[in-house]
């Protein structure tokens, strides 16, 4: 570690500390497009220049690729005017770029001082704890960040391991802090602190570049803002010179969808109903309520909302794979509250779920083994528990076939050399074909080309147009306004509102995402 | 896309095998050099004392034998994603079993189905409380199994000291009733027809492991749990079925070596014939990359390593620990194809892919 005298080094507001040029990142086999794609940012010293956008927007990855942890596929990167390349975090931070995760990166068992030594490279034996108590001392009072350096991190709560965690990189005297959603994890009283923080660090000429999805709190720390969505940068502009709407408009898009007409399907049958239902995993937040969402057959429901907002939770419940905390879950006027899944799924209960690599598919089995993970133990595919191949190879043709997968071979390729488009198209194939009464689908199109995308709402609308119900997880807003009937925004695990979809309001859909109360006109 | 053939897929890292087992020699061979001996003349012996006459092939098959019924025991449970090393207890109970049966003197046309199926009988009780310790409380099925193998250990030392004891002979157990005893294939050898139902078991595993929905399931949830969780297979009765197959087959092991192996057809005091066939067995496994087909090779090879290692002692004088010199190193040398994928993986993260 470089050291550099506790006072830090001189630094005059407004000097441009990091900058990027033209920076584009590519995941390839991952992802079909740019995760990022020509973005040009920068932060100034004095300033907190925050990043705001959808998941998935790419604010993860730049503040990545500028501390060193992910390497650039093209562009520049340049530190106080100098060209720089980091191989590893370890080379940002010898230029002063420190990254703040989002998740805690602590050894519980260890005290505050201890934590922040195990990120010290060299000076292990020559570093005293008392030394580093001292100098953590310091920099507590300097910035007040309000941590006992003797306290075990596992005693203290989420706001102070957070703080701990800006501690650990603060002692390397960096110019540049880049803080990835530090907030996700604290409360609105916590973040302000955190606030006071980040604004103090920034009067001490420091940089700050904060990632957030919440107006609330671009507005109560931002100089500037930068837009982000789907990787290309929307514009920056001084906080003082924007308002809400204008940042909303550009985090969700401007465009209007086109509301994809469809006949009216008059159904009172209930596909899915929750009463009261609180999700696993969200019972303990802050003032947590019971979701009631009613879906009937023959109907769209759309789910908007920033991912993290317990859309997994809900789905996790709706398709039995946890158990809701509380409350009622019901399938066709049936009582499934702490069933299996694989009763949910002989119930009519398809799922296409979000994490397709991770739970939709089991890489290392072939393609049609995967065509039939939940059918494999009904006829005509096994009889007597004997497999029958003749019928499974036939049934996985048809399907990829009609979804136009790219397949080398049914029982030859293991499914996970197959594009996450191409895995979608399987599992769309296998969640649809048996005409589901109920389909739960999760970030349905993701990764598809448009062509695809097209196919698979037409799709959607035809298993409506049968009676099928379909709750429609999104944070594609377009998706979600050209297909829904119904849309309902979640925030926070509450559900914010509900709309009809023909005509719906994308303003009021953006602010209910963004947590604010608006009410529909 | 025509018929599966998957089973030939997976035999694909016969090559890695092959090499680790060339390697395994080499270094045996620098390992018996750096100690004094001559390799050239060590691994002469080896290889005509293993595969030279008629009558090593049986004994080479013979050694085989209960090696490939361990290896199944635990190649199920890798393929299940669990870590069953509990085969060496459940073998040494399966043994205890089949000798325990010709105490009920039963007429011969039944007595060795009857003793074989209380031997897999044994092993499955065996492993049950390492299952339902891993349902109910969580307890890792590696401490658990060691914890039952140390167990069966000592609980077969006192069943032969006190309870199977021969009248004649305190040391060991009363033998095997005539007429349930495994013929023998070769009148001067060891082998037995025990080769046959371990083959049989063979075939056995592989059509369930790829041809039914049973082994649809354990394959799925040993590769990835969450998925198979979200196509409603139940994770739980997965770990019930891998611990019971896997109990049932090395307790048949336990068997065939007891009825078997002339010339006692007992259990001997500290169990000589007995001890580390299931921990061979995790080895097999390995080199044969818990493939029933690939298994069988491999227990062949462990045979002839143990066959003539036998003859290695006498002749050129090589010490037969030599022997598990070579086969620790295989084993070893099996790990690197391993190790070279989670470096690239590691590479390929460092790379900023998700």
């Amino acid at each position: 570690m470089k050291t550099r005298s506790d006072s830090g080094p001189v630094l005059d507001k407004g000097d441009v500390l990091l900058e990027a040029r033209g920076l584009s990142k590519g995941f390839p086999g991952v992802w079909e497009h740019l995760i990022l794609d020509q973005l040009d940012f920068d932060v100034r010293s004095g300033e907190v220049h925050t990043l705001l956008g959808e998941n998935g927007a790419g604010k993860t990855v730049i503040a990545n690729i500028l501390s060193g942890y992910y390497e650039k596929t093209e562009g520049e990167i340049r530190v106080k005017g100098k060209l720089v390349h980091f191989r590893s975090p370890r080379e940002g931070l010898a230029h002063g770029i420190a990254m703040v995760h989002q998740e805690l990166m602590l050894v519980p068992a260890f005290t505050v001082a201890e934590n922040i030594m195990v990120g010290l490279d060299a000076p292990l034996f020559s570093y005293g704890i008392a030394g580093v108590e001292k100098r953590i001392q310091r920099l507590v009072e300097r910035y007040g960040l309000q941590v006992d350096p003797k306290a075990r991190v596992e005693d203290l709560s989420a706001g102070q391991q957070q703080r701990v965690e800006i501690l650990k990189v603060l002692f390397h005297e960096p110019e540049v802090l880049l803080l990835d959603e530090p907030t996700s994890l604290l409360t609105p009283s916590e973040a302000d602190q955190l606030f006071v923080v980040l604004r103090a660090m920034a009067d001490d000429g420091k940089g700050i570049v904060f990632i957030s999805h919440k107006m609330r709190e671009v507005f109560a720390v931002s100089d500037r803002v930068t837009v982000l969505k789907l990787g290309k940068t929307q514009g920056t502009c001084q906080i003082a010179e924007t308002n809400e709407d204008e940042l909303t408009r550009r985090t969700f898009g401007e465009t209007v969808p086109d509301y994809m007409e469809r006949p009216e399907v008059a159904h009172e049958e209930l596909a899915l109903n929750t009463i009261e239902m609180v999700p696993s995993g969200l019972e303990k937040k802050p003032n947590s309520q019971g979701i009631s969402l009613k879906i009937r057959c023959g109907e769209i429901m759309g789910l908007a909302g920033v991912s993290g907002n317990g859309q997994t939770e809900l789905i996790e419940a709706v398709t039995g794979l946890v158990p809701p905390a509380s409350g009622e879950v019901w399938i066709l006027n049936a009582d499934m509250t702490g069933r299996t899944p694989k009763e949910f799924i002989e119930r009519g209960v398809a799922h296409i779920p979000e994490r397709r690599r991770e739970i939709g598919i089991v890489e290392q089995m072939h393609v049609a083994e995967n065509v039939v993970l939940k059918d494999y133990r009904k006829t005509p595919f096994s009889k007597n528990t004997v497999l029958r191949h003749q019928q499974i190879s036939s049934h996985a043709e048809k399907i990829v076939e009609k979804f136009n997968a790219l397949v080398p071979d049914l029982w030859q390729t293991e499914c996970r050399i197959l594009s996450g488009g191409n895995i979608q198209r399987l599992i769309l194939g296998r969640e649809t074909w048996r005409k589901p009464p109920v389909i739960i689908a999760s970030h349905p199109t993701e990764g598809l080309d448009a062509k695809a995308i097209r196919h698979t709402w037409e799709l959607f609308l035809a298993l409506r147009a049968e009676g099928s119900a379909v709750l429609l997880v999104s944070e594609d807003l377009d998706e979600i306004m050209s297909l829904s009937d119904r849309i309902a925004v979640m925030f926070e695990g509450k559900i914010m509102g509900i709309v009809d979809g023909k005509g719906a309001d994308r303003e009021i859909l953006g602010h209910w995402m963004a947590g604010g109360t608006a009410s529909a006109a | 896309m025509s018929s599966p053939s998957s089973w030939i897929r997976n035999l694909t890292p016969i090559t890695e095998s092959l090499l680790a087992g060339v390697v395994g020699l080499v270094i045996g061979a620098f390992i018996m050099l750096a100690f004094g001996y001559n390799p050239l003349a060590a691994y002469r012996s080896l290889f005509v004392g293993s595969v030279g006459s008629v009558y090593s092939w049986a004994e080479l098959f013979a050694n085989a034998t209960p090696l490939i019924l361990t290896a199944l025991t635990f190649a199920i449970a890798m393929r299940g994603g669990l870590f069953n090393i509990g085969a060496e207890g459940q073998l040494y109970m399966g043994a205890l079993a089949a000798v325990s049966v010709s105490l009920l003197h039963l007429p011969a046309p039944f007595n060795w189905i009857v003793a074989i199926l209380a031997a897999m009988v044994a092993g499955m009780i065996w492993s049950l409380p390492v299952a339902l310790l891993k349902l109910g409380r969580g307890v890792h099925e590696v401490i658990s199994t060691i914890m039952f193998n140390w167990i069966a250990h000592f609980f077969a030392f006192y069943l032969i000291a006190n309870v199977l004891t021969d009248p004649q002979r305190g040391e060991r157990t009363i033998a095997v009733s005539e007429s349930a005893r495994l013929t023998r294939v070769f009148p001067d050898a060891t082998l037995s027809s025990g080769l046959f139902i371990s083959l049989v078991t063979v075939g056995v595993i592989f059509f369930l492991l790829w041809r039914t929905s049973t082994g649809f399931e354990i394959r799925s949830v040993g590769y990835n749990p969450h998925a198979s969780h979200y196509a409603g297979i139940s994770i739980r009765k997965q770990v019930l079925r891998v611990f019971l197959i896997g109990g049932a087959i090395a307790g048949l092991a336990g068997a065939i070596v007891v009825m078997g192996r002339p010339p006692y057809y007992a259990v001997l005091s500290g169990l000589p014939q007995l001890v580390n066939l299931g921990f061979d067995g995790i080895g097999v496994a390995m080199i044969g990359r818990n493939h029933p087909i690939g298994i069988v090779f491999a227990a062949i090879f462990f045979g002839g390593l143990m066959t003539g290692g036998r003859i290695m002692q006498f002749d050129p004088g090589v010490p037969f620990e030599l022997v598990r010199v070579i086969q620790g190193v295989i084993i070893l040398a099996l790990a690197i194809p391993e190790l070279r994928r989670l470096f690239f993986l590691a590479r390929e993260r460092l790379a900023g892919r998700k």
